[in-house]
């Protein structure tokens, strides 16, 4: 039924192609230069239109063609930088479009000032009052505008932009719900919104227009939410409703995966739009961390190389030369490249976080500290963060210290097994073990990427004497491990094994802990053990079997715990 | 578009991505409003001014210098205040500045005295002022070409936005003016104030912190309201997030308002800046940075013991002294000790060998305010486990040498209050009043900062509690009141101490509906003491409940808060307990099973000390005696409470006192006219005391048996008046007394 409505709604893409193409134009003549790349990047996706199908420029009023000299010159010194000339130039003219960009260029030649001048500012507490000039009026002009309802769809955007950066966020959110049902396809608009929505509940609670970008919109929420899994549908509703070339969609399918751990999924969508777009440097460095996660050296040199060749003071590039850097453990020079990634855009939140990693490596804990702190101002939602803070802590042996960090971590990502592991190992060294071993479980069943809850839960058991929950989660374990297949470097399955003979042997399961013993002789460090524990069976059973053995076999049966657990088949698996 | 913007946030305070708050060490720079203010110390430096004036204009240097930025109207009517011509000098000053052109603002900064050369003068380099226009003329000549261009700017619309607003006399800029005329939308609040105050400088900064929390700690009402410095401390962070220590007091102005939530924010992250800035200082090296790290993990430990999560402080508190331990820093373990022994005391277990512990550690460490901390907390343990008043007074003696040694003014005033809490512990309360008005009286010994005395801390509220009880005791409710409008005034209700007087309040409210016979008035004081004290809150309840007559239901509470005294060692509770059981005895003419309890009673208190308590359980057995029908022996018990009671004790301590006398007298006399006669003084004495309270309910007895006497004696005039007397009040109150014989 939901599927239906949205075909429905993709049903014409001619159609979303022609609006595409009328806003593009729209945004460029008005120097919103993001906004018209996005509608591009999507409109390219889509199939080409027949000539009669194009649309028809947009109409021509008197006013129009009063300023449009005057428009003219101004958009050349817009372009140009030369935002007070242009302002000067577009002063007077009536257009809409003028008005904006007249209204637009002020804006931005206030923004450029302030830069400047913060660079000069007489103390560094002054920072905050440099701007305060230009927006100041232009909200007093636009505000009076306003309430006159004189505003088109682009002036309500300015106008919403110039309320965040007074910090009146409730109005700017007001404003850009406006400007978004003025126009609808002005992309700025909605991702101006997006940076203000902060939970779900807000987001259901705006009013938007039912329009096919509502989609691209939902789905970027939800990504920025970090609900993932309704993402990810949201964005094959989109694929499957025609815009499977769009690269804008694949690369936020990539980051979707990357944020949900799904590294071998990621991997291969941005591979494959590298493929589709290979002088592309957005959302690279997301891309490197993966590589750097699955340590793929060659692959992530090459993606360095190849952008630093294609522009080399971007802030992705830097990222990712700080992680190639960082994986062949040249920790100072990784840092250094973080530090430029920050020199270029100082809000940069990724690599705050990703400094602060290196400064760990390098065991300058402080500097780590502080790097996360920063990387927290930019974004309190940050959980890595969060998580950072927290090894740091923990690494400086303040376990009760470091649980408010994992907490706050936790909180933002409350089904990610790795803060919980955490969580639960900080309470452990604190002797909590009751709320420890609700975090191991806890992290079990929302999924664990490690694989080591369950261990640490069954040791914590097993340290309590509480030897059947033990038992149970040590075969979890040694399920767990043998159905991913894949070989971990810290599986434990020996130690499990080993437990497991040594509890079937204590309930007289003789036939079950000689399977493990068995396995047990797989491994090198249980190897000695495990011929131990196959001794003592032996013996065991020779006592019992020189008595008539049919007397007692179902006794000794019967003395097994009521909670036993199950015998397992190890022989169906295969290590 | 959202990338463009973000760019545009560069900050040049900021070297290999690290932000410093100070890369050029500018703590100070130069405003059109500090300009003025160099204008006014180079006018008061070149001309000669009247003695007087000149007074308090020098007053006025300091706040002018350290304050945040006023306007020029402000700033010109504050001087103006103290010598209007120096005001009118400056003024044409600026003037000349402002409405002239770039070289008279240079010419005015090459013509200020310069600090170095003056040597007869105000402002030699090493003064006050001679600093204050070092740092100055220093900033200015750092500023570069455009710098100064927008400084001159700046002075010029500093100049006319205030000689426009003369005009109108409004409080605002024009600007402000101009945008409220022209919006419809009231412009957003916080926007407003940052227009009317500009962002702070480093030194404003930090002189606007080191006040505030000087005033939180020593005055909170002069302080600014938790919103308002709310406000402000968002707003300084907005213009700097490098300035850690507004985190610190953040944390503090959350505790005021109990938000655990913000409070431990603020706090983790005021030591995550620490804790690098402890690093940057050369000089203590690794050390400095180690060090933070063990007073967060100690600052966190108090933070839950505030908020009463014990466990979790505990917890902290391991791991402080964990890592102090590690890195052998003993100052920091005696500190964690310290805090180990309170939090113990805190969560009702004994910590008294830990206190020791901690005391001898601290001698030892040469830490003197640990030490005398410990043994106050030692007095206090031994207060209440009936350790000897000479022991308790011995130690307090010597921690107070210790004290005005090391002028420890702070334990000064806890000592002083503990003193007076030991006394009414023990009964005396001439001994506790005269302690309490010493410390209330005592001019404080803090150096008098920001025009606040130290008047706010728990050692004052305690002192000030006691005095309102001791002047309830003695009916003197009009006295009372007043200190209980101070103790509002002082301590607000949202303030951390402001519970001591509200307990203290309740209390008192309490008994005097009590003895007023109001019980449905005391009834719904129970549940707001309960509130804040259970143990208390129980006790009353029961109290009520036997008042009532429902006589099982408070046996059953009595018998709870038993145990749990005993379990908690609340002595004085346990005697009182043992007390109103006994009184329940009564109801039902147990007299006989009353007694042992009421033994058990006296010896516990005389085991502790406790003479208030001493001398109720005398008058509760000498009752019980007389119940009995051994009226002599009552009257040689009831003797040896007599004096203590008529010394210290509380008005209707003492009524009840000389009405018990009176009755035994009058048993014991039988008709004797002899006995009968000192038994009429005894009773006028009473009438005396009940009337002082207008304790009717008691006053009818009195005349009750007043009239009695008379009529035996045969003063029959007497007995009709004393009969009318009581025929009035029993008219009055309207409700059938209660057996006479049945009552204390």
């Amino acid at each position: 039924m939901k599927m239906a409505a949205l075909c429905n709604d993709f049903g014409d893409l001619v159609q979303i192609k022609k609006q595409l193409i009328s806003v593009i134009s729209l945004c460029k003549e008005r120097g919103l230069l993001h906004s018209a790349k996005w509608a591009s990047e999507l409109a390219f996706s889509l199939e080409p239109l027949s000539k009669e199908d194009l649309p028809p420029a947009a109409p021509f009023t008197e006013d129009d063609a009063q300023d449009l000299d005057a428009l003219t010159l101004a958009k050349s010194y817009f372009d140009l930088k030369e935002y007070d000339r242009a302002a000067y130039f577009l002063k007077g003219c009536c257009s809409q479009k003028a008005y904006f960009l007249y209204m637009y260029s002020r804006y931005l030649s206030g923004e450029k000032k302030k830069d400047d001048e913060t660079v000069d500012s007489l103390g560094p507490l002054e920072k905050g009052q440099v701007r305060n000039e230009a927006l100041r009026e232009l909200r007093v002009e636009l505000s009076k505008k306003h309430s006159a309802g004189e505003l088109d769809s682009f002036t309500l955007y300015l106008y919403g932009v110039v309320l965040r950066k007074l910090d009146l966020l409730k109005e700017a959110v007001k404003v850009f719900v406006e400007a978004i049902h003025a126009l609808p396809l002005h992309w700025g608009a909605w991702l101006e919104l997006s940076n203000l929505v902060t939970n779900i509940e807000m987001l259901k609670s705006l009013s938007l227009p039912d329009c096919w970008i509502k989609d691209f919109f939902m789905a970027h929420m939800y990504t920025e939410l970090q609900m993932i899994k309704e993402a990810l549908q949201k964005y094959q509703n989109l694929i499957e409703a025609g815009f499977s070339k769009s690269t804008y969609i694949i690369s936020q399918i990539a980051v979707a995966h990357h944020n949900f751990r799904d590294i071998d999924q990621a991997l291969a969508l941005f591979n494959e739009l590298r493929e589709q777009d290979p002088y592309r440097i957005d959302n690279m460095d997301t891309f490197s961390n993966l590589l750097y996660v699955r340590s793929m050296k060659p692959e992530l040199s090459y993606l360095a190389h190849n952008l630093v060749e294609i522009d080399k003071y971007r802030v992705e590039t830097c990222c990712v030369i700080g992680n190639y850097y960082s994986l062949r453990s040249q920790h100072e020079k990784a840092a250094l490249y973080f530090q430029r990634a920050l020199k270029l855009n100082p809000r940069c939140l990724g690599a705050w976080t990703l400094m602060g990693h290196e400064y760990m490596e390098m065991k300058n804990t402080s500097a780590a500290i502080q790097a996360y702190r920063h990387a927290i101002e930019v974004n309190k939602r940050d959980y890595r963060a969060w998580y950072g803070l927290g090894q740091t802590y923990e690494i400086l042996k303040m376990p009760f210290y470091c649980l408010y960090y994992y907490r706050k971590a936790h909180q933002l990502r409350p089904s990610d097994s790795r803060m919980l592991v955490a969580l639960g190992e900080s309470y452990e060294k604190l002797s909590q073990q009751v709320e420890a071993k609700k975090c191991y479980w806890r992290a079990y069943s929302v999924g664990d990427v490690e694989k080591m809850a369950l261990l640490k839960l069954a040791k914590l058991h097993e340290q309590l004497n509480e030897s059947d929950d033990a038992a149970q989660c040590y075969m979890r374990y040694i399920q767990d491990i043998f159905s991913c297949g894949e070989q971990l470097e810290h599986a434990e399955v020996s130690t499990a094994l080993r437990y497991m003979g040594q509890y079937y042997f204590k309930n007289k399961l003789y036939n079950e802990a000689s399977i493990c013993a068995q396995r047990c002789c797989d491994y090198n460090d249980a190897r000695e053990e495990g011929k131990a524990l196959l001794r003592q069976i032996s013996q065991v059973r020779d006592q019992i079997e020189t008595p008539s053995a049919d007397l007692f076999a179902p006794l000794s049966n019967n003395n097994t715990p009521v909670r036993r657990v199950s015998p397992l088949n190890l022989i169906s698996f295969t290590p | 578009m959202a990338s463009v913007h973000e760019s545009l946030y560069f900050n040049p305070m900021m070297t290999n991505g690290v932000v410093h708050a100070n890369v050029f060490g500018i703590k100070d720079w130069v405003t059109p409003y500090k300009i003025s203010v160099l204008a006014l110390l180079y006018e008061m430096t070149a001309t000669k001014t009247p003695l007087p004036e000149r007074r308090r204009l020098n007053k006025l240097i300091l706040p002018l210098q350290q304050g945040p930025d006023l306007t020029l109207g402000q700033f010109l009517k504050i001087v103006e205040e103290c010598c209007p011509q120096t005001a009118d000098a400056v003024k044409l000053r600026l003037h000349e500045m402002a409405d002239g052109e770039l070289k008279d603002m240079e010419y005015f900064f090459s013509t200020l005295p310069t600090p170095f050369t003056a040597f007869d003068s105000e402002a030699y380099k090493t003064s006050v002022v001679g600093l204050f226009m070092r740092h100055m003329l220093l900033a200015y000549n750092k500023l570069s070409f455009s710098q100064v261009y927008k400084l001159y700017k700046s002075l010029q619309q500093y100049y006319h936005n205030d000689s426009d607003m003369d005009l109108t006399s409004t409080e605002d800029t024009v600007g402000d003016r101009m945008d409220k005329e022209e919006l419809d939308v009231p412009l957003h609040e916080s926007e407003l104030r940052l227009v009317s105050r500009g962002p702070l400088s480093q030194k404003q900064a930090e002189y606007f912190l080191a006040r505030q929390a000087y005033l939180l700690k020593n005055d909170e009402n002069k302080a600014l309201k938790p919103a308002a410095l709310q406000e402000e401390l968002n707003n300084m962070l907005k213009f700097n997030p490098d300035f850690a220590e507004a985190h610190y007091l953040n944390y503090l102005n959350s505790m005021r308002v109990q938000d655990i939530f913000l409070s431990a924010h603020s706090l983790l992250h005021y030591f995550d800046r620490l804790i690098l800035s402890g690093n940057e200082g050369k000089s203590n090296g690794d050390e400095g940075y180690g060090r933070s790290l063990r007073y967060a993990a100690l600052n966190l430990a108090s933070l839950h013991c505030r908020f009463g999560h014990y466990q979790q402080a505990d917890l902290a508190l391991q791991e402080a002294i964990r890592i102090a331990q590690e890195s052998n820093d003993h100052v920091c373990l005696q500190h964690c000790l310290s805090w180990l022994y309170t939090l113990e005391q805190m969560k009702g277990s004994d910590s008294t060998v830990l206190t020791e512990d901690s005391v001898k550690m601290a001698a030892h460490f040469c830490l003197p305010y640990l030490a005398s901390l410990g043994i106050q907390s030692l007095v206090q343990q031994g207060a209440t486990q009936g350790k000897t008043a000479h022991k308790l007074m011995d130690a307090l003696k010597d921690t107070d040498i210790l004290h005005w040694k090391q002028s420890l003014s702070e334990l000064i005033e806890i000592s002083l209050a503990q003193t007076t809490s030991i006394w009414r512990m023990y009964g005396k309360s001439t001994m506790a009043l005269q302690q309490a008005q010493l410390l209330l009286n005592m001019s404080s010994l803090e150096p008098v900062n920001f025009g606040v005395h130290q008047n706010n801390t728990e050692a004052f509220a305690v002192a000030l509690c006691h005095l309102a009880e001791l002047h309830a005791e003695q009916g003197l409710y009009g006295a009372t009141s007043e200190i209980f409008q101070h103790l509002k005034e002082q301590f607000p209700p949202h303030t951390q101490h402001a519970k001591l007087w509200m307990l203290c309040d309740l209390k008192i409210q309490f008994e005097r509906h009590m003895n007023e016979r109001k019980y449905h008035l005391a009834e719904p004081l129970v549940k707001a003491i309960s509130a804040l004290n259970k143990t208390e809150g129980l006790y009353r309840k029961a109290q009520v409940l036997k008042a009532l007559g429902r006589s099982t239901e408070a046996y059953n509470i009595l018998q709870r808060l038993q145990v749990h005294c005993e379990k908690t060692k609340c002595t004085e509770i346990i005697i009182r307990v043992m007390l109103s059981t006994s009184e329940l005895h009564w109801e039902s003419s147990g007299f006989s099973t009353a007694l042992p309890l009421l033994l058990q009673a006296l010896t516990l208190a005389r085991q502790h000390h406790l003479q208030s308590l001493v001398s109720e359980s005398i008058l509760h057995l000498a009752f019980t005696q007389l119940m009995l029908g051994v009226p002599e022996r009552a009257l040689s018990v009831l003797h040896e409470a007599m004096e203590p009671v008529l010394a210290h004790g509380a008005v209707v301590d003492k009524g009840r006192t000389m009405l018990l006398a009176a009755r035994c007298q009058l048993a014991v006399a039988g008709f004797r006219p002899n006995g009968q006669a000192l038994a009429v003084d005894t009773l006028n004495e009473a009438a005396v005391y009940f009337t002082k309270l207008n304790c009717k309910e008691r006053l009818r007895d009195v005349h009750y048996l007043q009239a009695q006497l008379h009529r035996s004696l045969g003063q029959t005039l007497q007995s009709n008046k004393s009969a009318m007397l009581f025929r009035l009040l029993d008219q009055e109150l309207q409700s059938p007394a209660p057996p006479v014989s049945m009552q204390l």
